[in-house]
């Protein structure tokens, strides 16, 4: 164990963290067809609390004596607060406390901003005040007595437009973040082009997708003295705490984050909310515990999304396929705080080019700032890019799957590393297998009658690599249950499952003797943020180096038991046994120990020189009725390189997730905003339409790799954002491949569709 | 959900004369499943609700090869859907029952609540003073008007949201009207209104007026219809444009017939042009074509919906290649 | 193509009238109707607690409260019987996660008055395990992993056992049908698929 600055790269920055690392180096795992429980059908850990109905989600917390708040959000894009008249609310019976800018301090927020409660509300669902009451329902009622003047500014709501206002500043520092756009290029662009063969450009756009997690944004928070706990659905216990401690200006030890169950997050819950330091305050001022919850409503305008796009792509090819200059330009609404909306990663990695310009501009808007949506960037700028290429692929008489082999890179483009694995092209094959590439339309739109089927695919690229810090902790109790504790969370993702898995299978111990513990700062130790498909990759190896660590640490008190050396026992199936043959089983030798037997399990560094991606493809079948202009997804092939599977069916589970959210991004999924009063006019789970049973596909996912070694000490890379990668973008070239008509926009809608293939109407 | 006081009569007397006592303060209160999401999203905020599940017997299907079928105003959508009788003898009633919303709120949703429901117009619904709701102002003419009528608007531009009121329509429905101590039936058609009569309301009830039964005349033996709703998603979702057709029909003959579109105007329509020629109308790929070339000519697409005339000229087409 | 017989607006960006300015913060309330309303002052609704009778058995337990009518079948299972398994995700009947049985049906408890249950049966997700052994249907969720984060996962649980109580052997469409009323945004749909499936045998 020691401390090191450690390096990985993450979400197109070179992360360099300094913290604890395990120096171990364990044998790679043998494959999973000779493991007893990693990578087999377990049933999901946390199955029985959940389906009773017993498991008890932030939403669910009551404690005694707890009063509820609600926030009163503005309901202007841009606006100055003049003055705030909560008399009327503070009258009513049950009305306990009421916050505001008036009577709290300037916490800063946003990066420095903005507040906690800002004068300057700069978007529809910027919050104003936050009430305390007896009851949610009387909170409610409160918000709309409290009597507000606004000063109404003049605002922007589409990115395009804040670009070329020079009269509007959303910001101090103008409506471009930074000034200027992120920039990129290597090589030559302009000879690139001029050695092209076909030179074609394109423009392509995608709308903002809202997270909509089923469970709301919630926090319950109660304060013992000066120490808060702050039970918190959230991606990120250890984020919170840090966030929450600075804004109450209090030290991190004395804040609590606690989270066991959650109801999704997909990006959304990364960073603490403002509703939970209000609640704080609230609290520590009525001295009862708070509990605040956001409504549907607040959910689709004020904790995230992600950004749109505007995106136009410039691709040379020669008329053998090579590609020889690829460009993008985008534009995206980031909302009206500082974050990030580029999209042009996959395109500078995915196929290989050795001229590549990019240019990302992140666009402020009087809209709710972004936040990371699985995958971020990466959705958006496959869809374009797959489209052109496909496009580009078409305009050589070229086979679009042959393209991409074509253009097959094996080593990282951006930073020269190379790849720990890259089986892309095994995902390639054999997706296009499962699918029937063969058997696909040759000429687009070319089938005759109503309805028209066709086939399209798509790659993605991902960080999976994870990295430290990232700790588990593992200790044996003499009741001979095998406790383990690591601070990560579990989304739905499955983390319960995994660690119980591994424990379960390098200790070789029946997994029911396994209980699992994260999610509390107090009690479990560090991990990171369950965002960025990191959490598989940075705890599984940490909890192996517990569990391996146990393992000597068992044989050694087994050892000490039967008054041995240690080269004289052996382990097996949480037996030592000596060289007599005598045996002795862990619990009985943690009866004997006298103190506890507990282990610290740290993830390793990540190879130097190396950058871990996950890779895979996507296939769609689709059928348009080009009556009506509806698509319908018949069969989806999900072909990816992600190391080395450690639950099959919750692996499955994750894929399915990721697609049927591809598929509402590509066919339904949208925030319409009125652009002349700069309001959500969607802010609901049904007018923003979401996938149902009934658009599910057949789905089949193949995982072409057995196991990264160089990766981390368990082979793993993550899975949550390369399962929603390509789906989109494979859909939209099916329904190219199908009606022969190109939709550059998505969601593709039966309008666009009924447009697009009756021109003259 | 602001308070309200939970009125529970046990006559439509007395419920009706309640309402209209109140001047629009109290509401008729059915299923709920339209009322209860207005009132939650503070868009009304009526001070009592008259509940209507206790009056009489409003709940019931009856169905009698003279008289026709009757339908209480305030039979559950899933009673319609699991009419044996409405299925086989009013089939596009029952597929536009089917349609609607999902299983768990047609367990909840009384088909007059189906038939009375306020638009889903965004503007109506969100936090805009509109025509509709008092102002002067409609939004959606300069704004989003993706999902607003075709045909039949102006000064206000909704689209009249139920499926049943689409084939009762076409399957010339009568709605019976109780106010306290008078009655009286009227035509489907006259039932509703277009905004250019009312701009506030899409029906003639006024204050104090209930719903309380659905007519329909017996249909011969050789009619059939049918309900086709085009959707942005496969359910749970409004109609872009719907389709009802009952047709008296020999082979790909049709002796005569009526169709009706949802999703096109403030309320459920019919494009006479269209109807006239469904009398001896062969149905073939040429004649089809032609129908659906003659429906909406005349119409007023905003700038985000002309889709909706391209779609209904196809729904034409669809619902007779159907029939063959 | 007609566009709007009003004056177009010379100044694109408009203000909302009424909204803001002087008036409560977050919502209107419908004008028309504030105008045809007789003057009921707000203080007396406030303070009107509504105490109505109301009855309902939950899981084979009966229970006699008075509520205000206000109160929906969710808030009163979840608040007032403490019964958290049921949730609430949308509040408008938009979302199946608050699906309970009442009287045999599958309805959205969030989207109806308590009120309007009276006297009648419901059955929630805490009422399908007896004597500490889950449902068939909750142990094929388990086996065939019909959930992810399981925050809709009692609703859809819900759901499968109306269908299956009125039809003991559906097609896949009549499960899909069946299903249709119940989102997952983890989109688990292909395994819930699956677990309904599994529990038909059992």
């Amino acid at each position: 164990m020691s401390i090191k600055k450690s390096k990985f790269f993450f979400e197109e920055e070179l992360i360099e963290t300094i913290g604890e690392v395990s120096e171990e180096i364990y044998k790679t795992l043998p494959k999973n067809k000779k493991l007893k429980i990693i990578g087999k059908k377990i049933p999901r850990y946390d199955g029985y609390p959940k389906v009773s109905g017993k498991a008890k989600y932030t939403f669910d917390i009551k404690l005694p004596n707890m009063a509820y708040a609600k926030t009163l959000r503005s309901p202007f894009p841009n606006a100055i607060i003049k003055s705030i008249d909560t008399s009327k609310a503070k009258k009513m019976k049950g009305v306990i406390e009421i916050l505001s800018h008036e009577n709290s301090n300037d916490i800063k927020w946003y990066r420095d901003s903005s507040f906690l409660f800002d004068k300057h509300v700069r978007h529809e669902g910027d919050e104003v005040a936050c009430v305390v009451a007896e009851s949610e329902n009387i909170a409610e009622e409160a918000i709309r007595k409290i009597y507000v003047q606004y000063e109404e500014l003049d605002f922007e709501v589409d990115a395009n437009d804040s670009m070329k206002n020079n009269k509007l500043k959303i910001h101090e520092s103008g409506n471009i973040r930074k000034g200027k756009p992120d920039e990129y290029s290597r090589g030559d662009i302009e000879k690139g082009f001029q050695q092209s063969d076909i030179v074609i450009e394109d423009e392509f756009s995608t709308e903002i997708e809202i997270h909509n997690p089923t469970e709301v944004h919630c926090s319950v928070v109660n304060w013992e003295n000066e120490k808060l706990k702050v039970w918190d659905s959230t991606q990120g216990i250890f984020s919170v705490r840090g966030s929450v401690a600075k804004a109450l200006d209090m030290e991190e030890e004395n804040v609590q984050v606690v989270k066991e169950y959650m109801g999704g997050g997909f990006g959304s819950k990364l960073e603490a909310g403002k509703y939970t330091v209000m609640a704080a305050l609230l609290s520590k001022k009525i001295k009862r515990p708070v509990r605040i919850a956001l409504d549907r409503k607040e959910m689709n305008l004020a904790v995230g999304n992600r950004p749109d796009s505007t995106q136009r792509l410039k691709v040379g090819v020669k008329k053998d396929g090579t590609l020889m200059a690829l460009s993008h330009y985008s534009t995206a609404s980031i909302g009206a705080y500082p974050t990030g909306g580029g999209c042009s990663w996959p395109l500078k990695t995915i196929y290989k080019c050795d001229n590549v310009k990019t240019e990302d501009y992140s666009v402020f808007t009087n809209t709710g700032k972004a936040r990371p949506f699985r995958a971020p960037g990466h959705v958006q700028g496959i869809f374009a890019l797959d489209s052109i290429i496909d496009d580009a692929a078409e305009k050589i008489g070229m086979d679009p799957l042959k393209f991409r082999l074509k253009n097959y890179v094996e080593k990282d483009q951006v930073w020269g590393a190379e790849y720990t694995s890259k089986l892309l092209r095994e995902a390639y094959q054999q997706g296009a297998e499962k699918i029937g590439w063969k058997n696909r339309n040759k000429t687009p739109g070319s089938q005759s009658g109503y309805i028209k089927t066709g086939i399209g695919m798509a790659s993605q690229i991902w960080w999976g690599g994870g990295g430290p810090p990232a700790h588990a902790n593992i200790k044996i109790t003499k009741d001979g249950i095998i406790h383990v504790y690591s601070g990560t969370q579990d989304l739905g993702t499955g983390t319960y499952t995994i660690i119980s898995q591994i424990v379960a299978e390098i200790l070789e111990v029946p997994i029911d003797k396994i209980k699992v513990i994260i999610g509390d700062t107090d009690i479990t130790p560090y991990g990171p943020s369950s965002g960025g498909s990191t959490t598989a990759p940075s705890i599984s190896p940490a909890v192996r180096d517990a569990a391996e660590k146990m393992k000597k640490k068992l044989l050694s008190a087994g050892a000490a038991i039967f008054k041995t050396e240690e080269q004289n026992v052996s382990y097996n199936e949480g037996i030592i046994s000596n060289k007599q043959n005598n045996k002795i089983g862990f619990k009985e030798i943690v009866i004997n120990v006298s103190g506890d037997m507990i282990v610290k399990g740290s993830r390793e560094e990540n190879l130097k020189g190396f950058v871990t991606q996950s890779f895979g493809a996507q296939f769609a079948k689709v059928e348009v009725d080009t009556l009506l202009g509806t698509v319908k997804i018949k069969n989806i092939v999900a072909a990816h390189d992600i190391g080395r599977t450690l639950n099959r069916q919750t692996l499955e589970n994750q894929f399915h997730g990721g697609i049927m959210q591809g598929l509402g991004f590509a066919l339904m999924e949208e925030r319409i905003m009125d652009k002349d009063y700069g309001k959500m006019l969607n802010p609901n789970m049904h007018d923003y339409k979401i996938p149902t049973m009934l658009e599910t596909p057949e789905i089949d996912v193949i995982i072409v790799s057995e196991c990264d070694e160089k990766a981390n000490n368990m082979g793993v890379k993550g899975i949550g954002e390369p399962a929603m990668i390509p789906t989109a973008a494979a859909i939209a070239n099916a329904v190219y491949n199908a009606i022969g008509v190109r939709i550059k926009s998505l969601p593709i809608t039966p309008d666009k569709i009924l447009m697009a293939l009756n021109p003259k109407n | 959900m602001q308070k309200f006081e939970y009125i529970q009569p046990s006559s439509i007397k007395s419920a009706s004369k309640y309402l209209r006592k109140k001047n629009g303060a109290a509401m008729p209160f059915a299923g709920g499943t339209d009322l209860l999401g207005l009132m939650k999203d503070n868009i009304f905020s009526p001070k009592q609700l008259v509940n209507l599940k206790k009056v009489d017997d409003l709940n019931y299907i009856k169905y009698d090869e003279t008289e026709g079928l009757r339908i209480g105003a305030l039979t559950k959508l899933s009673d319609i859907t699991n009419s044996e009788v409405i299925k086989n003898k009013y089939t596009a009633l029952h597929q536009a029952a089917s349609e609607v919303a999902t299983l768990q709120l047609r367990n909840i949703a009384t088909i007059g609540g189906n038939i009375c429901q306020r638009p889903r117009c965004f503007y109506f619904r969100g936090e805009f003073d509109c025509i509709r709701k008092g102002g002067d102002t409609c939004f959606a003419v300069t704004g989003n008007n993706k999902y607003h009528c075709i045909v039949g608007g102006g000064p206000c531009y909704i689209v009249h949201p139920s499926d049943t009121a689409v084939a009762l329509l076409a399957m010339d429905a009568k709605f019976k009207i109780s106010s306290g101590n008078v009655e009286k039936v009227v035509t489907a058609k006259d039932f509703f209104v277009l905004p250019d009569t009312d701009d506030m309301k899409e029906n003639i009830l006024e204050d104090g007026d209930i719903l309380t039964e659905i007519i329909l005349p017996n249909l011969s033996s050789s009619s059939i219809s049918s309900y086709i709703k085009v959707k942005e998603r496969e359910t749970w979702d409004f109609a872009l444009v719907s389709i009802a057709g009952v047709f008296n029909r020999n082979g790909n003959i049709i002796k005569d017939g009526k169709i009706s579109f949802g999703g096109v105007a403030p309320a459920p329509w019919v494009e006479e042009e269209v109807n006239k020629q469904l009398e001896n109308f062969k149905v073939t790929e040429e004649s089809i074509s032609k129908l659906s070339g003659i429906a909406f000519k005349n119409h007023d697409a905003l700038e985000m919906n002309e889709y909706k005339v391209i779609l209904a000229r196809n729904l034409i087409k669809k619902l007779l290649l159907n029939l063959v | 193509m007609k566009k709007s017989n009003q004056p177009s607006n010379p100044n694109r960006r408009k203000f909302l009238k009424g909204v803001g300015t002087g008036i409560a913060g977050a919502y209107l309330a419908s004008p028309a109707l504030e105008t045809k309303a007789k003057n009921i002052s707000n203080e007396i609704l406030d303070s009107y607690e509504g105490k109505i009778d109301f009855s309902l058995t939950v899981n084979g337990q009966k229970y006699s409260r008075k509520i205000d009518p206000s109160k929906t079948l969710a808030e009163f299972i979840r608040d007032d019987l403490n019964l958290t398994g049921t949730k609430i995700v949308c509040n408008q009947g938009e979302c199946g996660s608050c699906t309970v049985l009442l009287n045999g049906d599958a309805v959205y408890s969030c989207h109806m008055l308590a009120l309007d249950a009276d006297g009648g049966e419901v059955i929630t997700v805490e009422g399908l395990e007896s004597n500490d052994q889950l449902h068939p249907i909750q142990e094929s969720f388990i086996e065939e992993d019909g959930l992810q984060c399981g925050f809709c996962t009692p609703g859809q649980i819900m759901s499968a056992y109306a269908l299956l109580n009125k039809n003991s052997n559906p097609t896949d469409d009549e499960i899909k049908q069946g299903m249709a009323g119940n989102l997952c945004r983890c989109g688990a749909y292909p395994k819930i698929f699956d677990s309904v499936k599994a529990a038909i045998k059992k």
